[in-house]
């Protein structure tokens, strides 16, 4: 790139000078993101601090070098509950994951458009529900005093509760996530699909390729880079899970099953003042996150696809 | 906590048994933790002795009426009649015109701002006192955060339960010491602030200084109620040991006709088993060696019992599923036959459910020991709710402030009391046979949860418009009180070292896993070898330090 | 290394796609089997009632009267006595009244905010060679993965004066960089030609912006219009930490209040509950259904442009 605007004879000044409105546009978000996001993120410097939030503040609280850190990586606790976020994330990633795309296909052959149009529109209408109201749904459809329990009580067959379930706890967030958000995942796929050349379906068909070969050979291929990327941005995330959610539920099976990352930072901070330990744990989940990111996108990058970002 | 409860004469009584009831809730948090660390020295600790009587302010008790049914043991008086006339105990005006910003939680129905009851009540302090109520529930999140900005209050309530974390360090840095104002006998400009026993006005001393404003709780402040009237529709007799109580849940749990037993009854579980309370009268004496609550064969008891209601099914799943804030609703629409609940809302019930069912009878179980014998209750802490002034007031606008205060404080039987309670007669309630009812305005605006906290009088139980609640109730308390016993570090404000701060968290947790059937009782075992290695004996030492140096409580 | 969120080119329309709006059959494809139609319906039908069956169940709960529910011992089936009491008390005027109108104000002034700042941004970061956009793109994709902690956030926001403004829930989230990748994306793919011509011919950037490339980018206005306007929607947080005064509740905040604790709002509603002449259970499914009616009504105009708007998001509310 540079070579070629050297071989035009642009300078750096020029292309300032040039490029100073679009800078300007660019000026308002740029002024956010460092006030709200960058300001505050010099607040992580009390990871290496003995913080006082009342008293001393960031600026007068004793330096206590790597010691939170030490404390967290020594901490079972620490380690359980960055085992149950991973397991929650890939029982969400492999479960959940697919519907989307297998929905989008589904409703990609639905050729009355009136139809697609209504179910699209259904699906999707959980997603403007709060985690609350999600949540207090499922506890009075699936909880051991909810609907679905006494109707089979009066059939005479055993209540259950897979609300308190710990072992369960994964699949309800999973189901949940799958009510809230599946429908509203298809958005993507199903546009994707649309893109699709219909002339490489045509000529496939003239080959012979029947329905199913035909999905195989040129509609997966067509999704496989929205695939990826969101299957990178969502490694990248991987720590990120639902925070509300899972803190609406955490008490109902314990903190076994249900503590995860973000939950034990809001607890260990919020709840037990210990800020400079919850701090260093943010500050694991950053950096843990990038790596993902990277890696993710360079496996990505070897599958011949784009992923997130490139090299140019 | 339900709001809606009607407010009435004590209301304020409603608050002091929900603040234990939610601190029950609130369960293990270690409630008396406060960052020690090297920077700063000095505010961890326990104040006694002669520098504790030194800041204390004087007992001054004015009585202005007599109760109908008098206190025995320590229980709470009862009122079963609104005095005519009523007393003055302020004379005149005591604000000077100032404006003073409040921060306060509430459970309730936030009123609206502007009503006639702030006006009025505003208008006889002479003063304005202008309330944002906050959501109590995720108030300690909120505190925790005001706290550490630059915007505070000035007047702050902070409940005791949520005192956890740097709750307290915060107290210490941010809030004005009260002592110049009423140690000793400076208290008796403000008459009604005298009138607060010496037990609760301890239990506000933050850092070696007086800080807090107390609310002075009940000895007894949790209860087992249960449904009077659907108990003797079923014919059933109530249980007088740990192994009636399973087989009464047996017996009467129908979860085909959506009714169980019971609700989560753990807090009166453990008293029935003797058990010792929170931080940080969790500790108790072996000879000369401190004990703590997770090391005695009460605790492995007290949850092998509530093990065995799980495995019985005799919970309400709800219940089971951490759902507190509808244990009411659960008990009020049939779901459950007992629950567990701070006694104040024995009232709060009665009133909300004597129009849309009068059926409605709910009544207080006497505790017994697991084994059928005499209780063992360890008393709660004398004050479980405390108010805060903004250390950077001037000395006048703080003396101006304690003078409000002193009103709001006034106890049952004055005018002062009947207007922050009750609001305007006319506009809040009307009086009729002497007997004060609110009406609908009265009930939305007339809110002393807002005005109570900052300070209110000692405990009593006096509703007119319920006396069969006010007998029932203080029967109750009455019988329950000889039972009653202090537990070692009683009435003292322990600032635990912050390094002991997580320690007992787990516990919290465990006990849970526990009694929902996630863990078995034998994990504690190995819970509290954890505890040990990890600062509890260091914690122990600390403990036996504070004794032999300040004394015990008791 | 340039962030690009996928390919632009992929962005633009192929010329022939197989949007067949009437919906006939091309001509290649072959007939359907009657098995394969049979199961594509049933499936179809299966998965409406999996989403439609709780709202249904949340819709008759809130228009039951107190003995219907009292009977079916919690949520309501099939209908019994239909009142519209729940709506009435929450309507009367009160917080819930006030707290729909923040909430509304809340949204349609913080999505115009935040879709100014991301359509500036993005279209400012559209030139492919421009001077520092790479820079500027790692400082906005840093801040997907790395946040700040509540307290030093909390410090910024309340020191800034913020506290108890209307601004404290629009500010600190404003803009999704997610939501301003998918713009830029879609504004590379848009008329690349168009654009640069229009640069050779002397336009100035903010003319492009406004007669070249907003009109051909309406529908992904669209769709990150609405991802922002569900987020201002739905948003609590900010207004838990940042707001004292009850006056400036959004109506998330009333609506986990009652959800959770069944605390009653102000107004006529706090008394009929407590008096036991409604159903506290019908007033919680009553503002479900409340607050879900703005954003389902809004979507449908929205759901057209999802085809072409959204090509690459949609992972983010």
């Amino acid at each position: 790139m540079k070579d070629l605007e050297l071989a035009r004879g642009i300078t750096r000044r020029q292309r300032f000078l040039r490029d100073r409105t679009l800078l300007l546009m660019t000026l308002p978000a740029v002024v956010l993101l460092l006030v709200f996001n960058y300001v505050p993120l010099l607040g992580n410097v009390v990871a290496f601090q003995e913080y006082d939030p009342y008293g001393a503040g960031i600026t007068g609280s004793p330096f206590v070098g790597t010691y939170n850190f030490e404390r967290l990586f020594l901490d079972n606790r620490f380690w359980e509950v960055l085992v149950n976020t991973l397991v929650i994330f890939f029982t969400q990633l492999v479960l959940f994951f697919p519907l989307p795309i297998a929905l989008a296909l589904l409703l990609n052959s639905v050729l009355n458009d009136r139809v697609r149009a209504w179910v699209q529109g259904i699906i999707y209408l959980p997603h403007f529900f709060s985690w609350v109201l999600v949540v207090t749904v499922f506890q009075q459809m699936l909880g051991g005093a909810g609907l679905i329990a006494q109707q089979l009580r009066e059939r005479g067959i055993g209540g259950f509760d897979l609300m308190t379930d710990p072992g369960f706890f994964k699949f309800l967030l999973t189901a949940q996530s799958v009510w809230k958000d599946a429908g509203w995942g298809v958005i993507v796929f199903l546009a994707a699909l649309a893109a699709v050349n219909s002339e490489l379906y045509e000529a496939a068909a003239v080959d012979g390729a029947g329905r199913w070969r035909r999905m195989w050979h040129v509609t997966l291929p067509a999704l496989r880079p929205v695939i990826a990327l969101l299957l990178v941005l969502r490694v990248g995330s991987a720590l990120n899970l639902d925070f509300e959610q899972i803190l609406l539920q955490r008490d109902q099976v314990g903190p076994g099953a249900a503590e995860v990352l973000d939950t034990y930072i809001w607890w260990t901070g919020v709840r037990t003042g210990d800020f400079g330990y919850a701090t260093a744990a943010g500050i694991f989940k950053g950096v843990f996150s990038v790596l993902m990111v990277l890696l993710a996108n360079k496996v990505a990058h070897m599958l011949g696809e784009q992923g997130v970002y490139s090299k140019r | 906590m339900t709001p809606n409860s009607p407010s009435t004469p004590s209301r304020r009584s409603f608050l002091a048994s929900t603040a234990v009831a939610a601190a029950a809730v609130a369960g293990g948090f270690p409630l008396l933790a406060a960052c020690g660390g090297p920077a700063q020295g000095g505010k961890e600790g326990a104040t006694g002795g002669k520098a504790l009587k030194a800041i204390l302010p004087k007992y001054v008790p004015t009585n202005l009426s007599d109760p109908d049914i008098p206190g025995v043991n320590g229980s709470s008086a009862g009122y079963t009649k609104l005095p005519d006339p009523l007393a003055t105990s302020v004379k005149g005006t005591p604000g000077k015109g100032g404006t003073f910003k409040a921060m306060t939680p509430i459970w309730g129905t936030v009123p609206k701002k502007d009503n006639a009851y702030y006006t009025a009540v505003n208008k006889a302090l002479g003063a304005t006192v202008r309330f944002d109520p906050q959501d109590g529930n995720t108030y300690q999140e909120k505190i925790g955060a005001v706290l550490a900005g630059s915007d505070i209050a000035d007047i702050v309530t902070i409940p005791g339960w949520n005192m956890q974390g740097q709750i307290r360090n915060a107290v210490v840095s941010k809030f004005a010491d009260l002592g110049p104002y009423l140690s000793g006998d400076k208290v008796e400009k403000y008459p009604n602030l005298a009138n607060i026993p010496t037990g609760a006005w301890q239990m506000s001393v933050f850092g070696g200084k007086l800080r807090g404003l107390p609310m002075p709780s009940p000895v007894i402040g949790n209860a087992i109620f249960y449904r009077k009237d659907l108990l003797d529709g079923l014919g059933a007799t109530l249980p007088t040991s740990a192994d009636e109580l399973l087989a009464f849940g047996r017996e009467y749990t129908d979860a085909r006709r959506k009714r169980w037993a019971f609700d989560d009854l753990w807090v009166c579980i453990q008293k029935m088993f003797g058990l010792l309370p929170d931080a940080p009268h969790y500790w108790q004496l072996d000879g000369d060696k401190l004990v703590h609550k997770i090391e005695t064969a009460e605790y492995r008891e007290a949850l092998a019992f509530a093990r065995k209601l799980h495995d019985a099914r005799v919970v309400h799943p709800d219940a089971e599923a951490n759902k507190d804030a509808d244990a009411k609703i659960r008990f009020t629409g049939g779901g459950t036959l007992m629950y567990n609940d701070g006694t104040g809302s024995w009232h709060g019930l009665a009133s909300e459910q004597a129009k849309a069912n009068p059926e409605f009878d709910m009544r207080a179980l006497d505790l017994f020991s697991a084994d059928g014998g005499k209780p063992v209750l360890y008393q709660d802490p004398p004050a479980g709710v405390f108010s805060f002034i903004n250390k950077d007031l001037p000395k006048e606008r703080i003396e101006e402030l304690l003078a409000l205060v002193d009103y709001i404080a006034a106890p049952y039987g004055t005018k002062e009391f009947q207007l922050i309670n009750f609001g305007v007669e006319g506009t809040h309630y009307t009086t009729k046979d002497g007997v004060p009812v609110r009406t609908d305005r009265g009930i939305q605006e007339a809110q002393p949860a807002t005005y109570l906290f900052f300070a209110s009088p000692p405990h009593v139980i006096a509703y007119p418009d319920f006396p069969e609640v006010v007998k029932e109730y203080a029967g109750w308390m009455a019988r329950q009180a000889p039972h009653v016993r202090k537990p070692l570090f009683f009435g003292m404000q322990i600032v635990e070292p912050q390094r002991y701060a997580s320690l007992y968290t787990p516990f919290d947790d465990l006990q849970k896993d526990i009694r929902r059937g996630r863990k078995k009782v034998s994990d504690i075992e190995e819970a509290v070898n954890t505890w040990k290695k990890s600062g509890g004996d260091e914690l122990r030492k600390w403990y036996a330090d504070i004794l032999e140096k300040q004394g015990s409580g008791r | 290394m340039t962030a690009v969120l996928m390919d632009p080119q992929g962005v633009r329309e192929t010329p022939l796609q197989r949007i067949d709006r009437t919906g006939r059959r091309p001509v290649w494809e072959e007939e359907p089997t009657r098995i394969g139609q049979g199961l594509k319906g049933v499936s179809l039908v299966a998965i409406c009632l999996v989403v439609l069956g709780p709202l249904w169940v949340v819709l008759v709960t809130s228009l039951s009267d107190k003995k219907t529910i009292t009977e079916a011992g919690g949520l309501v089936v099939w209908p019994g006595t239909i009142t519209f009491e729940a709506y009435e008390a929450l309507l009367s005027g009160g917080a819930v009244t006030r707290a729909a109108l923040v909430s509304v104000g809340l949204t349609v002034v913080g999505t115009l905010f935040s879709m100014a700042v991301s359509v500036l941004c993005a279209y400012g970061l559209s030139r492919g060679n421009s001077f520092g956009h790479r820079p500027l793109l790692m400082l906005l994709m840093v801040t997907m993965f790395f946040g700040a902690g509540l307290i030093p956030t909390y410090l910024l926001v309340t020191g800034i004066g913020l506290q108890d403004s209307y601004w404290s829930m629009i500010l600190p989230s404003a803009i999704s960089v997610f939501n301003i990748l998918v713009l830029r994306a879609f504004f590379m793919g848009t008329a690349p030609e168009l654009i640069e011509s229009a640069r050779i011919d002397g336009a100035g950037e903010w003319r492009i912006l406004l007669t070249i490339v907003m009109p051909l980018s309406r529908a992904v206005v669209a769709v990150i219009s609405l991802f922002y306007a569900v987020g201002y929607w739905s948003q609590w947080f900010n207004a838990m930490l940042y707001i004292q005064d009850s006056d400036k509740y959004p109506l998330q905040m009333i609506l986990r209040q009652l959800v959770l604790q069944h605390q009653v709002p102000p107004g006529a509603m706090g008394q009929a509950v407590s008096s036991g002449a409604l159903s506290s259970l019908a007033v919680q499914m009553a503002v479900m259904i409340l607050a879900l009616i703005p954003v389902a009504v809004m979507s449908p105009f929205v759901q057209k442009h999802f085809r072409k708007g959204m090509l690459i998001g949609a992972v983010k509310g």
